[in-house]
């Protein structure tokens, strides 16, 4: 009873939290004045714009998912089967950029190539957010791979080396054992790319979740903004079919094959110097450069910038931290869900939450006005917590995929004989599964961390009077900012993000040496 | 094991929850809240002033460039009847006005106002305006005459040659609906029209134009003279033109900032003490020596060299109210113009 009670409710709050908003937002464009109507959708895809938005939205998407992919699947191959110098570090260096919000490397790539006419041209458009979303999400294959190849047996692979050279075993065992994490990756890479928000907007291009939020923002329109909304809610229903019936079972229970960690690392002889250089230029060029430009940049401006945004600096920290150990409790409890009722309820709840993250922030964002701002509700609307929802309707899929993935390493007999000893749910879950799982939650704190903390297209929409965050101030500063005074901001919201981020990732590789790897 | 536990748990939700709570902890000190559309770069140390100068504590909520300086009014015709603004901080007079229109404002006559000139105030006190930007021509050195009206937009000699941000929005739709309303709409679409057959190039902001010509790509452009001045300052190859100077020609569009009480706004009085800050003499000298240079609507307001006073400007005769109007019947044709 009180498990099946506390999951209601767990999901009670999710849709209040999650899918109202968006069915509110819904109901407003089609109920006008007095009667339903479709007056909002008329001449959606009569208009020429709506073309251009759909073709820029999808070439964007599409050119950074095959680019990263391209470039991630053997990256990943070479710092985590290779016998490439330094991986460890490259690995980290690499990620660096996928930590830290997207806008940021924007703004630093614009500091540095502003300079040329050419390219500043260049960079404000097309190529220039391809450029930056594919230094910020080639980690995502990158790092899918090095995980996937932990759950082929080794036994596999060294029997293909007795008739065949690596090539050839990469070829016909290893890339086909890891092609669901390469298609996870690139569906990851597609949704997050097709819903950026941040880098379209600062370079300049015209893609929907810009529009979206132009439509509302500048209009205040809802019923425009959702119909500008509803081609996003397409193509990501269209993603959400493609990974239900592709990758999901393929997909959410990754566990590493014992003895992974000695598997035979490939050789790379007469070929490790030179493809040593090529890795770390692209280190260099994706991930130092820009931060060192940043560094350069912000020189002299962080007393400004701290007396600027010191106070959306902290609001951020706690907006963050609170909001990633809510979206802990909550994915759990949505997570466990999932994992013990894998039957058509469990899976709707799993849908609903990957639907609403691969939701524009934008979208979402809108939904939340539509559904809260009313004289009735001013408890949410006029407070921190309208910003706290916005978390927890986009960013739930994350917490509970992690917690699925690490409920399905835990013996399920560890519940059962606690149970058969009389132990009641709470008590299981408080003081048997939890702890089990602690390295997995951990894991998601940091991830809703770091999502949180970069969140612009909800907070920027949503946020109350004086409760800014930092973000936010940068977005708002960049009006006839000083590009000085923006640096330092920027660096602060890195440090703000890898020094929490380094010290839990050192905390979780101190109890188990076995993590990062 | 007990105990390890609820260290955990009490980790995990009480730390960032008193963080939380440490954050919105509200001392007993006065608060006013205001929604600004005038950039937060230039906007925030005048509230600041405020905050130091009163102990009243200011509460914003700014105006991001992708929201074309437009999103802070639609916020509170959202809110109408869920009012959480006590104060609206408009970078032009339309908005404004617009407010008045859909009941959203309230009327106050601040003291601090007798001395504006009564063309930039609202004459039952629904918004005052304050600390002015012109519409200026940015023109690049390489030109070698410099165009003197707005009318070279539609001028064959210029074809292809300049720019000009979306009309869609900001104060570029301001001057086209003051066109509206000072040429008819049959002069005025024409006037669109030629500067489509003359291949205007479009910008998304008047900031882009300001960097396009300031690079060379254009010649010229129509600009606030806050652009302006700001590219001038950096050392750019440009100059500043006061367009329609001249005899008979219809003189330079100017848009001031304004500022408006919000009808049910929490505390009333609280916002008529800001807004007689803001329209104060002192904050219009800050405001001209800011970055943002703008000129001063209070006659004898120190300024900066570049620019000039209100009084020796040829300003175009308008009617803000009027404008409004016509900037809300003008938008299909404009998002028709621009293709959208």
């Amino acid at each position: 009873m009180a498990k099946r009670l506390t999951l209601a409710l767990a999901v009670l709050f999710f849709v209040i939290t999650g899918a109202l908003p968006v069915l509110s937002m819904l109901f407003r464009s089609i109920y006008i004045d007095g009667h339903f109507g479709l007056e909002s959708y008329r001449g959606l895809m009569s208009s020429s714009h709506q073309w251009l938005l759909m073709r820029n939205s999808l070439a964007l998407s599409s050119l950074v998912t095959l680019l990263t992919v391209a470039a991630g699947v053997p990256l990943g191959i070479l710092l985590g089967k290779t016998d490439l110098p330094y991986r460890r570090l490259l690995t980290l260096l690499f990620v660096i950029p996928l930590l830290i919000p997207a806008y940021i490397i924007a703004v630093s790539w614009s500091g540095l190539l502003g300079h040329w006419e050419t390219a500043g041209r260049w960079l404000f458009g097309l190529p220039g957010c391809v450029l930056v979303l594919f230094s910020v999400f080639l980690p995502v294959p990158m790092l899918l791979t090095m995980v996937f190849l932990r759950t082929i047996n080794p036994e596999l692979e060294q029997a293909g080396r007795l008739v065949s050279n690596w090539r050839g075993v990469l070829r016909g065992i290893t890339l086909p054992l890891i092609l669901p994490g390469i298609g996870l990756a690139a569906l990851l890479v597609f949704v997050l790319s097709f819903g950026e928000f941040g880098v379209p907007n600062f370079l300049r291009f015209a893609v929907y979740p810009v529009e979206s939020f132009t439509q509302f923002a500048a209009f205040y329109n809802f019923r425009a903004a959702t119909a500008a909304a509803l081609p996003l809610a397409a193509v990501t229903l269209i993603l959400l079919w493609l990974e239900a019936s592709w990758l999901r079972d393929k997909t959410w229970r990754v566990r590493p094959v014992a003895g992974a960690g000695r598997a035979p690392l490939i050789e790379l002889g007469s070929h490790r110097l030179w493809l040593f250089v090529v890795v770390v230029c692209g280190a260099l060029v994706f991930a130092v450069i820009p931060i060192v430009v940043l560094l350069f940049q912000s020189t002299g401006a962080y007393a400004e910038a701290f007396s600027r945004a010191g106070a959306s600096l902290l609001r951020s920290l706690a907006y963050s931290a609170f909001g990633a150990s809510l979206l802990v409790v909550l994915g759990f409890l949505i997570g466990y869900l999932v994992y013990t009722q894998p039957n058509r309820y469990g899976r709707a709840v799993d849908s609903l939450t990957f639907f609403l993250f691969a939701l524009p922030g934008t979208v979402i964002g809108i939904g939340l006005i539509s559904l809260w701002n009313t004289p009735w509700t001013n408890l949410v609307y006029a407070t921190p917590l309208i910003i706290l929802f916005g978390y927890l309707a986009k960013y739930t899929a994350l917490t509970s995929r992690i917690t699925v993935s690490q409920l399905a390493q835990i013996s399920p007999s560890m519940e059962q004989a606690a149970e058969i000893a009389g132990a009641g749910w709470f008590r299981r879950m408080l003081f048997i599964v939890a702890p089990l799982a602690w390295r997995g939650l951990l894991a998601g704190w940091l991830v809703a961390y770091i999502f949180t903390l970069r969140d612009t297209g909800i907070t920027m929409l949503v946020y109350p009077p004086g409760h800014e965050t930092l973000p936010v101030r940068i977005f708002t500063l960049m009006a006839n900012g000083t590009p000085q005074l923006i640096a330092a901001l920027c660096v602060i919201m890195i440090v703000a993000t890898l020094l929490p981020a380094g010290l839990l990732w050192s905390l979780l590789i101190r109890k188990n040496p076995g993590v990062g790897r | 094991m007990n105990r390890d536990i609820f260290r955990s748990w009490m980790l995990l939700l009480g730390v960032p929850g008193l963080m939380m709570i440490g954050c919105e902890q509200q001392s007993s000190v006065q608060t006013v809240t205001v929604y600004v559309s005038e950039d937060q770069v230039f906007s925030e140390p005048v509230l600041r002033d405020f905050e130091r100068d009163t102990g009243i504590r200011v509460k914003a909520v700014y105006d991001t460039e992708e929201a074309k300086s437009t999103g802070a009014m639609n916020r509170l015709i959202a809110e109408k009847a869920n009012p959480q603004a006590d104060v609206y901080w408009a970078n032009e007079p339309i908005r404004a006005e617009v407010l008045k229109q859909q009941g959203i404002a309230s009327p106050y006559q601040s003291p601090n106002a007798q001395n504006i000139p009564p063309a930039f105030r609202d004459a039952q006190g629904y918004w005052t305006g304050f600390s002015a930007r012109a519409r200026v021509l940015l023109v690049n050195r390489g030109v070698k005459e410099q165009p003197a009206s707005i009318l070279a937009y539609a001028d064959p000699r210029w074809k292809g040659r300049s720019v000009i941000a979306n009309p869609l929005f900001g104060t570029t739709t301001s001057e086209i609906a003051a066109l509206f309303t000072l040429w008819g709409d049959q002069k005025a679409q024409a006037f669109m029209e030629a500067l489509k057959k003359n291949r205007v190039a479009v910008s998304t902001s008047n900031g882009e134009s300001a960097d396009f010509v300031a690079a060379g790509r254009y010649d010229f452009s129509l600009v606030d003279s806050d652009d302006a001045v700001n590219r001038m300052r950096q050392g750019k190859p440009v100059d500043m033109v006061y367009p329609d100077q001249g005899e008979g020609q219809m003189g330079t569009f100017i848009v001031p900032n304004a500022v408006v009480l919000i009808k049910g706004a929490p505390h009333p009085n609280l916002a008529k003490q800001l807004i007689d800050y803001l329209l104060s003499r002192e904050t219009e000298r800050k405001l001209a020596f800011a970055d943002c240079a703008q000129i001063p609507l209070h006659p004898g307001v120190e300024m900066p060299p570049e620019l000039k006073p209100i009084q020796s400007i040829k300003t175009m005769p308008v009617d803000y109210a009027e404008i409004a109007r016509k900037m809300l019947q003008v938008q299909p044709y404009l998002r028709e113009w621009a293709g959208l």
